[in-house]
């Protein structure tokens, strides 16, 4: 149906509609005219004139919903579409910045690789700087993927999409991922799942590969010698918990912990990048998720030395899909 | 664990117009190293587009029957190349729906991995997404697991090998292969836990909870001790060494046991 035809079924409704109240108005005087003398038609009058009146307000609502519907889908689609060039843009965006990290990149790896060969002693400096170069890629990936989230959590008609996931892959992929920054930072990285087989989850799998990402390298940056990575499971939630053994977070701060732009004071310890985006890009897109994200935290001062920590509890909903909600 | 018997000569079709760069190289080289076999894709014309990647591969996936393929989304900078993967991976998946394919993203998320996973996912494609700027050695795990078969043996560093097929633990020395006879039974089965574990995932560790059936009496975790232990004086005795505690069979802080590669 276009346009022109809905809103030409709104008008014969509301004609209709009309013709019903006026009908029921004008009752005593038809039926006066039909039977003179005798009452007995004004009823019946009254009450074809309410059925039309019924009848034609239904035609005019029926009408007036398509049309409503119809044009907040198009200004919908018109957002969408916003969004897509946004995203485009932002594609484009990525792949240009990424070129010159791409060729260090490869141009570092070519030079592990002869360098091994050759069979020598590297000195000490040369496998720092290599190692560094290296261990700048999953920061570079994470920085674009936090500022492509952060322009799609604008958009507030994007929704997650909703497919069978693996969670205890995306688990592993971050911990693969992430292993060799923590071995080089003399950290030890874990992750296991309880049960062993997990099972696939329904849920947005590239939003909580995310999420996952940024609380690992959150806790990599603080840790002073462990990261766990576990994940559990109940009857309609599972959870994945970050833990590790930093100097932990003062209570007076925790409240700020997701807040966009926060970074903890620790001046006096050596530069630690954070742009204070991570936290507040995960628990934004958990939120998105309907899951939580909650802090927990052992702070150092006051207590014993090996009593510091911090567990950040991500829980989501085992199956996400809007049907069964 | 980088042993060339880890890819058994398995054939990867590349399909990369990038496969020229120092990247692609590296991994490439690494692919080599784990006993795999690229086969790239390398159409030959003045102007290749996208189509003529596309053309070769299906004919390379006919000529070649590759174990996986490993695939770019983005061929040269024109713009209707910029999703060319994709629509490749949608005709690999029409020829082959159980052919393995790792494709390289700019990043995770994004538009493309959406329209991927809506234009080629039927239930039992194997397709998974990794970012290109991934290590090599990323790369390679990920390939393994989409290929998925765990291999008839796993080596611990370049000491030992497990068959857990003919439940047997050898000591390699100089190629040659000695059985050691004291690891058996429980002993063994803790070990192949503890082994296929770490060939999933280096960080894996195996809790408690899934070590608890190879231990008895009241206290199950010092039963369990008193096990690892015993294996580790055996597996050290087999090439005159002492393994200490943070060394082939790790306590991680009392969540679980967790193997890492001995030193030579």
């Amino acid at each position: 149906m276009n346009d022109q035809s809905l809103k030409i079924l709104k008008l014969i409704g509301l004609a209709i509609a009309g013709t019903g109240l006026l009908l029921i108005l004008l009752s005593p005087f038809i039926g006066e005219s039909l039977t003179p003398g005798s009452l007995w038609w004004i009823e019946p009058v009254a009450y074809i004139g309410a059925g039309v009146f019924v009848l034609g307000s239904v035609v005019a609502v029926i009408g007036f919903q398509i049309i409503a519907r119809r044009t907040k889908a198009l200004t919908g689609d018109r957002t969408r579409t916003w969004s897509q060039v946004t995203q485009d843009y932002f594609d484009t965006f990525a792949h240009d910045m990424g070129r010159p990290l791409r060729r260090i990149l490869g141009k570092q790896r070519e030079a592990r690789a002869l360098l091994n060969e050759t069979g020598e002693v590297t000195p000490h400096m040369v496998v720092e700087l290599l190692n560094e170069i290296e261990n700048q890629a999953p920061n570079f990936r994470l920085m674009i993927e936090n500022v492509r989230v952060l322009v799609d959590l604008e958009d507030d008609t994007a929704s997650p999409v909703i497919e069978p996931v693996d969670a205890a892959a995306i688990v592993r992929n971050v911990s693969d991922r992430y292993t060799p920054i923590a071995r080089e930072r003399g950290l030890e990285l874990v992750w296991w799942c309880e049960p062993s087989e997990f099972g696939l989850i329904y849920g947005d799998g590239s939003a909580l590969d995310h999420v996952i990402t940024n609380l690992v390298d959150n806790a990599a940056k603080f840790a002073e010698g462990h990261v766990e990575i576990r994940m559990t499971r109940t009857e309609s939630e599972f959870l994945v918990r970050v833990w590790d053994d930093g100097a932990g977070i003062a209570e007076s701060y925790l409240a700020h912990v997701f807040d966009r732009g926060w970074t903890p004071e620790l001046s006096a310890r050596s530069e630690k990048q954070s742009s204070g985006l991570g936290l507040f890009i995960a628990s934004s897109l958990t939120e998105r998720c309907g899951g939580q994200l909650v802090v927990e935290s052992q702070a150092l001062n006051g207590s014993q030395s090996d009593a510091h920590s911090t567990t950040f509890t991500l829980s989501l909903p085992l199956d996400n899909r809007p049907l069964k909600r | 664990m980088t042993s060339k018997s880890a890819g058994r000569g398995q054939k990867i079709l590349v399909v990369d117009d990038e496969h020229m760069s120092d990247l692609m190289r590296s991994v490439l080289r690494r692919l080599e190293t784990d006993g795999f076999r690229p086969i790239v894709v390398a159409p030959e014309g003045p102007h290749l587009t996208g189509e003529d990647y596309e053309t070769q591969a299906l004919f390379a996936l006919e000529t070649e029957r590759p174990s996986a393929v490993l695939l770019d989304v983005r061929f040269g900078e024109y713009d209707s190349d910029r999703f060319k993967g994709l629509s490749i991976l949608k005709k690999i998946v029409e020829r082959d729906s159980s052919m393995p394919v790792l494709m390289f993203t700019q990043y995770t998320q994004g538009p493309y991995r959406d329209t991927a996973v809506n234009a080629s996912l039927s239930v039992s494609v194997s397709v998974d997404f990794i970012d290109k700027l991934a290590s090599p050695e990323e790369v390679v795990l990920r390939l393994r697991r989409l290929i998925g078969r765990a291999p008839e043996t796993i080596k611990i560093g370049t000491l030992f090998e497990i068959d857990a097929a003919n439940a047997a633990v050898y000591v390699i020395e100089n190629e040659r292969r000695d059985l050691i006879r004291e690891i058996q039974g429980m002993k063994l089965e803790i070990l192949s836990e503890l082994a296929s574990a770490m060939y999933r995932s280096e960080g894996e560790l195996v809790p408690f909870s899934r070590l608890e059936r190879f231990s008895d009496g009241e206290d199950s975790r010092a039963s369990l001790r008193v096990r690892i232990r015993e294996l580790k004086v055996s597996l050290g005795r087999a090439v005159s060494r002492e393994f200490g505690a943070n060394e082939l069979i790790i306590n991680v802080r009392n969540r679980g046991y967790r193997l890492v590669n001995p030193r030579d």
